[in-house]
């Protein structure tokens, strides 16, 4: 009895435990990759430096890290500052490595280990110079040099030697009248004061004793040339650049008074290599053989005389490279090829081998699209049967025997792959296939599985839509997989690089392959919208709305689909300015589309920071919350909602933060709330019945998340349909707030197919981690209703607690989060996640766990054991029953 | 119909005084409201009447609207009957001389159905600026077009409802740590007493117990006549 007292004790306590950590899930050390991949990148390289058997590169994402020379895998990497404020601009490879970033005037200046990537030193400069500076590492000293236009030259050196020490200099230098026109090489300042034949070369040596300035004019250099002259680095063991003109470059080398021009010409992008046993200069031009793009010529540096030519085996996706680095040991060359798709690659001569691509447009993706695979060809061939398009009886006999006797083979011979890709989808929904758009404008496939990219296309002169400050290119699925055989497929919509305009491309988001390629549009796109229609192809159509605002369909042709729906579409149009636009359709013609405008907000001087719909894809299972009595309070579900974040400065309160919810339809505020004294980042995040949204609170410092649900009420107004036009009733609002002990970068929720599994919340924070928080510990607790377990109610926590076990990339860290991308599987219980930033991680996520699946260790053989062995013991039972009956009879 | 319309009024009642004193500087608007009676992709608008709302804070409006002229009624009517939408523009004057327009969309049908009764939304910021004017007639359905009779379009009865923004919700720490607090004394005074009888407490216990002993008390007499 007293074991039994003491489990009672503890009773009520376990419980609450179960409670509040049944919605938690953590992995088992060997499920480790099992559900998730992650692939690391490091950004469009910048420099980068051979070392042994290693490369260290520094890129444009404010990034050092070192790879692995054999297959360009990542040995160790460091993220420095944001790369949107500071930017790596030195990157010196001596004993050490020396790395500068920082801003205009600012910086960062590090040495690391080559080894091990660790931190060695760290020290900052300061200058209250606001021009833009360079810096070169020189005879053990950091120059770092401020040119002042038609005016001088400040340069400031730095020992290296352990102290620091500082000297500046001043160099008056009034023939400085473009920093474009101007190179640092060594410890050589070159300018050219025009870029045509009658302009003068002037350089300077810095860390001279007595700095000269020497001047020469570029007649005597170059020559007579009636082309324009630009000057451009070159990197090599002498002070030297290159002055270009007409594609073709010089190579000149300065040493005190005398300019030595190398007589022969290079392309622009040449660079030279002192390793090997003859120097050499290296340079890319297009291939003379028509089958291959790119080859390396390679020339003496001494002589200027072309010593061979290699084609390289280049893919046909890439874009134009550039020489970043190249190293010689023994007989073999590295070449180190970045290309304008931010991809890079290493190159082996003199076979021009590409040992390794990395593709580091993946580090900066700005939309997804999760795409079902297509049924594999005979699943495909026996639903064609139930189509009504064979209509005599021969021919659907023919296609039964046929079908029939494919089954038959594949039962004998085992399932042969439907392409040779293997993209079949499967039973639950699993495989799928995720379509990334990049910010360089190339697109990936990436297979949910593996976690490889499937195929790759480069949209040449693409540029992302900047919406509420953050770029965006636009992917809508028009058509899934589902309709075989017609094909997937889906569109992307982005801005032309050069005229502004818009420009689509319609693909087949499975195999990559486009119709009609890229189409230029003669308009810019102001909004587009994704209808929910289907036309006869099963197409869904996407209307986009001009900045005159004239309206395109396209396909146009869904146009007399589309018509039937104008009375009940409605769009809005947002601008930067605050100023909130709602527009309707009635005014169209069977031929042509015209938007009215039908309501207007005006939140000015607020700044609009975050505009959110629901998911298209989203469904409300539940109607309700069931209260403790039993009663029903009806969710307020409106699928016209629109919930907006502004943030405006105040003389008393500094930032004001008021969220609206809106009605899409008739423009009415249904809820509107301030906070005070708070500011951005926002996350916003919009599902069902309700909003959460994060924002910094400036008086306590720290972040909140903020909750507030809609509800009808105890009885619902109308059940059946829901219009916005008729509002019975306001709903009511509950809301709550709570303390998030983390930064967020991006916030979002899972969604289900069915909506039947609970939501859970996903917010990427800035140490790399995903935590997932149960959308329960976040629901407005319901003010006069006791809170308690037995109500499946968790009491109110004004912090959120973030158990390290919540998060879903368990040790995985993800480097600088941009976005969390969800989808839902064809299994209730799972939804897909795509966390992007620097890395790239992809999981699955089950909130109210797996309750559609066996567990992956269930035992199937002893369920068959128990039950044969069940099955023989009742038979068994019965025998020596009745046996023993007939005994007892005979007694 | 009438008892959603006075739960809608009675809603928004509340809601009014609950945010009454909410914004920090009193203010007035006043509004000049016109309307376009016939369906057009560049809408004519023509003076429907003025609202004044001498609070802001109080929500207390004054509404001066003249009656519809027969040729208005007849342009009304007509647009109930094609299922058309009513446009209104709300040209929004503040204290400091400041004017917003605004526009806002009904259903005709739906506006003819309910008499003109209709419902303006005076929505505004936390300063007390004026974002949205939006009207709204309270109906549990939307209609698609509708023929009224004439002499019910003649009159408005507006209500005006000065929407305020709510201050946003704060972490309730306070009364958490009071929470913890109380939790944490309650331990410190002994065990928390246990009021509950002793069949509710261990219910769980006995009802097996129970069973077992059920079971083998009916078993029992079959063992028993066997044995004999």
């Amino acid at each position: 009895m007293a074991s039994f007292q003491s489990i009672m004790k503890k009773y009520p306590s376990l419980l609450v435990i179960l409670l509040n950590f049944q919605t938690l899930l953590a992995l088992y050390e060997d499920q480790v990759g099992k559900f998730d991949w992650k692939r690391s990148f490091i950004g469009k390289v910048k420099y980068a430096h051979f070392d042994a058997s290693r490369i260290i590169v520094g890129t444009e994402e404010n990034i050092i890290a070192s790879l692995n020379m054999k297959n360009g895998n990542i040995l160790w990497r460091q993220l420095m500052e944001n790369p949107k404020e500071q930017q790596l601009m030195l990157l010196h490879s001596d004993r050490d490595l020396l790395s500068v970033s920082g801003t205009m005037n600012n910086w960062f200046v590090r040495t690391w280990d080559h080894q091990t990537g660790t931190l060695l030193s760290e020290w900052t400069i300061f200058s209250d110079k606001n021009i833009p500076s360079v810096f070169t590492v020189e005879k053990g000293t950091l120059l770092h040099i401020f040119p002042t236009q038609n005016s001088h030259l400040d340069v400031v050196t730095y020992n290296l030697d352990g102290n620091n020490q500082k000297n500046t200099i001043k160099i008056p230098a009034p023939w400085i009248t473009d920093i474009s026109n101007c190179v640092l090489s060594k410890s050589y300042y070159i300018c050219i004061s025009k870029n045509d034949i009658s302009g003068q070369l002037y350089y300077v040596n810095i860390l001279s004793e007595k700095p000269k300035v020497y001047i020469k004019t570029l007649h005597s250099v170059l020559g007579d040339t009636p082309d324009l002259i630009e000057i451009l680095p070159f990197e090599d063991i002498f002070p030297a650049f290159l002055l270009s003109s007409n594609g073709q470059a010089k190579v000149i080398h300065v040493d005190e008074d005398v300019v030595n021009t190398k007589i022969f010409k290079v392309m622009p992008n040449a660079v030279s290599n002192h390793n090997g046993e003859k120097p050499f200069i290296y340079q890319l031009e297009p291939a003379s053989n028509p089958d291959k793009l790119v080859q390396i010529r390679v020339k003496d540096y001494a002589t200027c005389q072309d010593e061979m030519a290699t084609e390289l085996e280049y893919p046909v996706g890439l874009g134009a490279p550039i020489i970043i680095a190249t190293a010689t040991k023994n007989t073999l060359t590295d070449v180190l090829l970045s290309t304008t798709d931010n991809a890079f690659m290493l190159v082996r001569l003199s076979d021009g081998k590409i040992m390794w691509t990395r593709e580091e447009a993946l580090s900066n993706i700005i939309a997804v699209e999760f795409f079902e695979l297509p049924v594999s060809e005979l699943d495909a061939s026996i639903e064609n049967e139930f189509k009504a398009s064979s209509n005599s009886i021969l021919s659907m006999l023919s296609h039964r025997l046929n079908t029939q006797a494919k089954q038959l083979s594949t039962l004998i011979f085992g399932e042969h792959p439907m392409s040779s890709s293997g993209l079949v989808r499967d039973a639950f929904g699993l495989h799928k296939l995720i379509v990334v758009a990049t910010s360089v404008g190339k697109l990936f496939a990436i297979d949910t599985l593996s976690g490889s990219i499937v195929w790759s296309y480069r949209l040449p002169n693409v540029k992302p839509f900047s919406i509420l400050g953050e770029d965006k290119i636009l992917l809508f699925a028009q058509r899934t997989a589902r309709y075989a055989p017609l094909p997937a497929q889906c569109i992307l919509i982005a801005n032309d690089k050069y005229s502004g305009n818009g420009v689509i491309f319609q693909f087949d988001p499975i195999t990559g392959y486009s119709q009609k390629g890229i189409e230029k549009l003669n308009y810019q796109i102001a909004q587009a919208i994704h209808l929910p229609y289907e036309d006869d192809q099963h197409l869904k159509p996407v209307l986009m709305i001009s900045s005159t605002n004239e309206v395109y369909l396209y396909p146009s042709c869904a146009m007399g689909e589309v018509y039937k729906y104008t009375s009940k579409l409605y769009t809005y149009l947002v601008d930067n300015t605050g100023s909130f636009k709602g527009y309707s359709f009635i005014h169209s013609t069977k031929d042509k589309l015209k938007m009215t405008p039908s309501w207007e907000l005006q939140l000015q001087p607020a700044k609009l920071v975050a505009v959110k719909t629901k998911h298209p894809n989203e469904r409300v299972h539940s109607q309700g919350r069931v209260l403790p009595d039993r009663s029903v309070y009806y969710k307020y579900v409106n699928p016209n909602l629109i919930a907006v974040a502004t943030v405006s400065d105040d003389p008393v309160h500094k930032h004001v933060l008021s969220v609206y919810l809106i009605d899409g339809v008739t423009g009415l505020i249904l809820y509107a709330t301030s906070h005070k004294r708070s500011r951005g980042p926002i996350h916003l995040v919009h599902s069902e019945n309700w909003i959460v949204y994060s924002y910094f609170n400036e008086r306590f410092r720290r972040t909140e998340f903020a909750a507030a649900e809609l509800y009808e009420g105890h009885v619902q107004s109308n059940s059946s349909v829901f219009s916005s036009f008729a509002v019975s009733l306001l709903p009511h609002v509950q809301t709550q707030s709570y303390i998030l002990p983390a930064t967020p970068l991006s916030v979002t929720v899972t969604l289900t197919e069915r909506g039947i599994t609970n939501k859970f919340l996903l917010a990427g924070l800035s140490g790399g981690g995903v935590i997932e928080i149960p959308w329960l510990l976040l629901q407005p607790r319901l003010n006069d209703i006791p809170c308690s377990p037995e109500e499946s109610c968790i009491p109110y926590m004004p912090e959120i607690p973030l158990p390290s076990e919540a998060v879903i990339n368990y040790n995985q860290t993800i480097g600088r989060i941009d976005g969390i991308e969800v989808a839902p599987a064809r299994l209730e219980s799972t939804s897909h996640i795509l966390v992007h930033g620097i890395d790239l991680f992809y999981t699955k996520v089950a909130p109210s766990k797996t309750f559609d699946m066996l567990k992956e260790d269930f035992d199937h053989m002893m369920i068959i054991l128990v039950l044969t062995g069940l099955v023989i013991s009742s038979y068994l039972t019965k025998y020596l029953a009745s046996k023993k009956a007939l005994k007892q009879m005979w007694k | 119909m009438l008892c959603y319309l006075s739960a809608f009024l009675v809603i928004s009642l509340n809601v009014q005084k609950s945010y009454s004193s909410n914004i920090e500087y009193d203010g007035s608007v006043t509004i000049r409201l016109q309307h376009a009676l016939v369906a057009s992709e560049d809408p004519v608008f023509t003076d429907r009447g003025n609202v004044t709302v001498h609070s802001l804070r109080l929500g207390q409006a004054t509404i001066n609207q003249r009656p519809l002229s027969p040729d208005e009624q007849l342009q009304l009517r007509d647009l109930a009957a094609k299922n058309h939408f009513y446009q209104l523009k709300s040209i929004v004057t503040a204290n400091d001389g400041s004017q917003k327009t605004f526009l806002s969309t009904v259903k005709a049908c739906m506006l003819a159905e309910s008499e003109l009764d209709d419902r303006l939304s005076v929505s505004i910021d936390y300063m007390g600026r004026v974002i949205a004017v939006t009207s709204i007639i309270a109906s549990k359905s939307t209609c698609e077009g509708a023929v009224v009779s004439l002499e019910k379009l003649k009159h408005f009865t507006t209500s005006v409802y000065v929407r305020h923004t709510e201050p946003g919700p704060i972490p309730d720490t306070a009364s958490y740590i009071q929470k913890l607090e109380r939790e944490r004394e309650a331990k410190e005074k002994g065990e928390v007493k246990d009021n509950r009888s002793f069949l509710a407490k261990y219910w769980m216990y006995i009802v097996p117990l129970v069973i077992i002993m059920v079971v083998s008390s009916a078993t029992n007499p079959d063992a028993q006549q066997g044995s004999q």
